[in-house]
């Protein structure tokens, strides 16, 4: 930590967020390394330390030992008022060096909320805001996560971006760099020209030339060379069990809003939701060995001190070991006093025998995301989820002494009807019923059934992605109707702010046009858009009008199944024939079956993968 | 990979003992919270493996006593912990144990049997070291004076508003002298119950009465190490 910001730290609020010094944080000799890197997750330390890809890759670089990679945050308004005072450019975790000086700066975009405190980021750190007013001196500013597979609208911003999971990639990425500068090959341009070319899942924006028709869609992507890929396959780790595994963790002394171990049992999911982008993008499944996952637990136990596992994973009960996994955890979480959680629960497969196993439990609450009220609706987004099964999970749950449930439902979504949202009220109400009907609940107490609505944002390699958004007065419409539709004080309802989601659809079905908004955007000083208390969508409004944006067209225009979209030039793996196919399924109320049931041959397998229900490659 | 089921086979004790871990919190570390102190004891007693007594009950849960408070900003040498094992361990594997699991900066200086309440303890002495500008012989002079003379007094809230409270009262013992450009000031101040006043406090009575420390703070800046607690005598330290 240096000086300047360390008195600065007596005058803050939560200075514990800056003073660093965590157990397990990775200090290095800045003079012994090659390269160094500072890994920016832009949002607070809280926030931002509870992020299990940042902790995977901040291991992984650093287990290069010419490579010294630090964290980095976002500060609070407080300290960034400060820092513009006292003239204190930002600075890395670790080292408390300003970042401007770094080789290479990582920034993990986990939502599109997230874009304009990058921007002040960048501001902070006194690097230029655009890589094409960035000199040589400057560092490499390389983007990932999943808002990176549209990076259209903030590829301005960015040298590059990193497709896909960056374990392996985000290394070689680095070496490069470290070579090209050890032989003297090194330029901005010379390096990103050949990471493009040979480095795999490295998407160089300013290598391509977009063109637009006159009614403003895409004309052509085009390469400017040869040697850069017209499309950017991402990158996947094939093996999960030899997957980069951080076995040192950071300890964080503030509490981080997730504080527990995380063990990431697979990537991706068999079930193919229709609105769901992880769904898609992290295809194809791929699973770790119970052995292998159970001896990771135990190796974050012993270095951690956790009370609490968390098995994270888009849909835990899909894993195929979870029964020996659950089994051989518990033979040391026990005697340990350490309890396990499960943080995502589908209706069909949960049991008196999970639950009790399971301490998330502890809560008297227990979430379920049925999506849609009515089972027409549910066949559209291919949520196979029947009310009987939601039911007979509720009981169970009822039975088990639990009086909360929480439901999860979404507004706007494709060909959604009035029947439909009378249909959530409806589906709460029955929760009720079956409560009171249920000879084993808690006796005495009554019970509360919350349903938490959201509006149906149309995402980038989804079978909705061409999907228009229901204006805001549709949405807000559509709140207010199934307000009226409850009647009954057990059942609670709160829904997300339509605003926000509308932004939020501009920015992720945009494209490189948008940049000057967020350009705008940044210079009037926003930040934390995702945060409630700075998000103001009048200003929002005012930063498109001022730059000719009309966000109707990124969020509520159908898109053209014909037309180029902004993230053509990303490859997932995902055909965007099968995209077609579900959409046209989805139209036709017709379910798709899991992968495990069924391969419905999206194209991920083309990408390979162990442990996996997909085909092999060329079957 | 450290295995520390070990703890399940060392003796069990007749009943469970209670040790005193004396630690210092410095640098970095004087910005963590209680709070987060306690969070992180929890994890840290864990990971060494020690063989640590539970509470029975619906919810077991470790025990942990900690010494007087420490405000966010100031640093320490000797804070206090006192802890509960099951099983027979020797205080310097303890001590070797907390240690590996702990950074420099949050470190134990010493494991025993706890003897001595924490009631017992009534004061605790300072040092304070000022970088303010002009920092000279005569400003060293008028620090003294306020810290003599008095009243000396901050704003404290209360439930029924606000009162000024002169913290001469609180101050046992003080030293003013200037030493390589700064104010040193040590000083003794209540720490028992009812009676604590925060080291803070004086350096905001002091840039109120004095003027010091009112600039940039990138320039002008201010340490506050606790280095001992007292007994009544205000002399014999505690431990
Ligand atoms: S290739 Fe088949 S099994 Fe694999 S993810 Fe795609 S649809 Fe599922």
């Amino acid at each position: 930590m240096n000086e300047k910001i360390s008195s600065i730290l007596k005058s803050v609020e939560k200075p514990g967020r800056y003073s660093g010094g965590e157990y397990g944080a990775i200090i290095k000799e800045k003079d012994a390394v090659k390269a160094r890197f500072a890994f920016c997750f832009p949002d607070t330390y809280e926030i931002g330390m509870s992020n299990l890809g940042m902790r995977i890759l901040y291991g992984a670089l650093n287990r290069e030992p010419d490579i010294w990679c630090e964290r980095m945050f976002a500060p609070w308004v407080d300290m960034q008022q400060k820092m513009r005072e006292y003239d204190v450019p930002l600075w890395a975790h670790e080292s408390g060096d300003p970042v401007k000086d770094f080789d290479i700066l990582g920034i993990t975009l986990q939502y599109e909320m997230c874009y304009t405190t990058v921007l002040q980021v960048l501001k902070l750190s006194h690097i230029p805001l655009t890589a094409a007013a960035r000199g040589e001196d400057d560092p490499i500013v390389i983007g990932g996560g999943p808002c990176a597979y549209n990076p259209e609208p903030v590829a301005d911003f960015f040298d590059c971006f990193s497709i896909g999971e960056g374990e392996d990639n985000l290394v070689e990425f680095t070496k490069l760099y470290i070579s090209m500068k050890e032989d003297g090959s090194y330029t901005r341009a010379a390096f990103l020209r050949r990471a493009a070319a040979t480095v795999k899942g490295i998407y160089v924006p300013s290598l391509y030339d977009v063109s637009y028709h006159d009614d403003g869609t895409i004309a052509a992507i085009t390469p400017k060379y040869e040697d850069v890929p017209k499309q950017v396959e991402k990158c996947i780790i094939a093996d999960m069990d030899k997957a980069f595994f951080p076995d040192k963790v950071v300890m964080p002394y503030i509490e981080a809003v997730h504080d527990r171990i995380m063990l990431e049992v697979y990537r991706g999911c068999i079930r193919g939701c229709r609105f769901c982008q992880a769904g898609m993008i992290y295809r194809p499944v791929r699973e770790k060995s119970h052995e292998v996952l159970n001896a990771q637990a135990r190796c974050l136990y012993d270095n951690t001190g956790y009370e609490e596992i968390s098995l994270t994973s888009l849909s835990i009960s899909d894993y195929t070991e979870l029964e020996p996994l659950t089994r051989s955890l518990l033979e040391w979480t026990d005697k340990n006093m350490v309890s396990l959680s499960l943080p995502s629960l589908r209706v069909d497969s949960f049991s008196r025998e999970l639950m009790d196993r399971i301490a998330s439990v502890r809560t008297s609450s227990l979430t379920f995301a049925p999506e849609a009220g009515t089972q027409r609706l549910r066949d559209v987004i291919n949520k196979n989820v029947r009310e009987e099964d939601l039911m007979r999970a509720v009981n169970v749950a009822f039975a088990g002494g639990k009086t909360n449930v929480k439901l999860y439902f979404m507004n706007g979504l494709p060909t959604e009807t009035s029947e439909d949202i009378e249909g959530i009220a409806t589906l709460a109400q029955s929760v009720v019923h079956e409560y009171y009907r249920n000879k084993e609940r808690p006796k005495g107490r009554s019970p509360q059934v919350t349903i938490s609505v959201s509006c149906f944002i149309p995402k980038p390699f989804t079978p909705f992605q061409w999907e228009a958004q229901d204006t805001m007065e549709m949405l807000r419409e559509k709140q207010e109707y199934l307000y009226d539709k409850i009647t009954d004080r057990k059942v609670r309802y709160t829904h997300h702010d339509a605003r926000v989601s509308h932004i939020e659809a501009v920015l992720a079905r945009g494209n490189r046009k948008l940049c000057r908004a967020l350009a705008l955007a940044a210079e009037r000083g926003f930040c934390f858009d995702a945060w409630d208390e700075f998000f103001d969508y009048d200003k929002w409004l005012s930063v498109f009008a001022d730059t000719g944006i009309d966000p109707a067209f990124f969020a509520n225009r159908q898109m053209g199944l014909d037309e180029v979209l902004p993230w053509d030039v990303i490859d997932i793996g995902v055909s965007k024939e099968f995209l077609k196919r579900e959409r046209a399924r989805a139209y036709e109320a017709a379910t798709t079956p899991s992968c495990r049931e069924a391969c419905a041959g999206c194209g991920a397998n083309r990408l390979g993968g162990e442990r996996t229900p997909c085909p092999k490659r060329g079957n | 990979m450290k295995q520390n089921d070990v703890k399940f086979t060392l003796p069990l004790l007749d009943a469970p003992r209670t040790l005193r871990v004396r630690f210092r919190k410095v640098g970095n570390l004087q910005y963590i919270s209680h709070l987060d102190l306690q969070r992180t004891f929890s994890r840290v007693l864990v990971r060494a493996g020690l063989p640590l007594w539970y509470t029975k009950g619906f919810n077991p849960h470790i025990k942990m006593v900690f010494g007087m408070p420490l405000p966010v900003g100031s640093e320490s040498e000797c804070e206090f912990l006192d802890i509960r094992i099951e099983r027979e361990m020797s205080e310097a594997e303890v001590m070797a144990r907390l240690n590996a699991e702990l950074t420099d900066e949050l470190s134990v200086t010493a494991v025993y049997p706890a003897m001595r309440k924490f009631s017992e303890i009534a004061y605790a002495e300072y040092l304070y070291t000022v970088v303010t500008a002009g920092a000279d012989e005569a400003l060293a002079d008028r620090v003294r004076e306020a810290l003599t003379t008095g009243p000396l007094t901050v704003v404290k809230k209360t439930k029924s508003g606000e009162k000024e409270v002169n913290i001469l009262e609180a101050l046992h013992r003080t030293d003013v002298r200037l030493e390589n450009g700064a104010i040193v000031i040590e000083a003794v101040l209540a720490a028992g119950e009812g009676k604590y006043l925060s080291p803070e406090a004086l350096i905001t009575a002091l840039r109120e009465k004095t003027g010091i420390l009112s600039g940039d703070p990138t320039v002008e800046h201010y340490r506050i190490l606790r280095r001992r607690a007292l007994l009544a005598d205000g002399v014999s330290t505690f431990s």
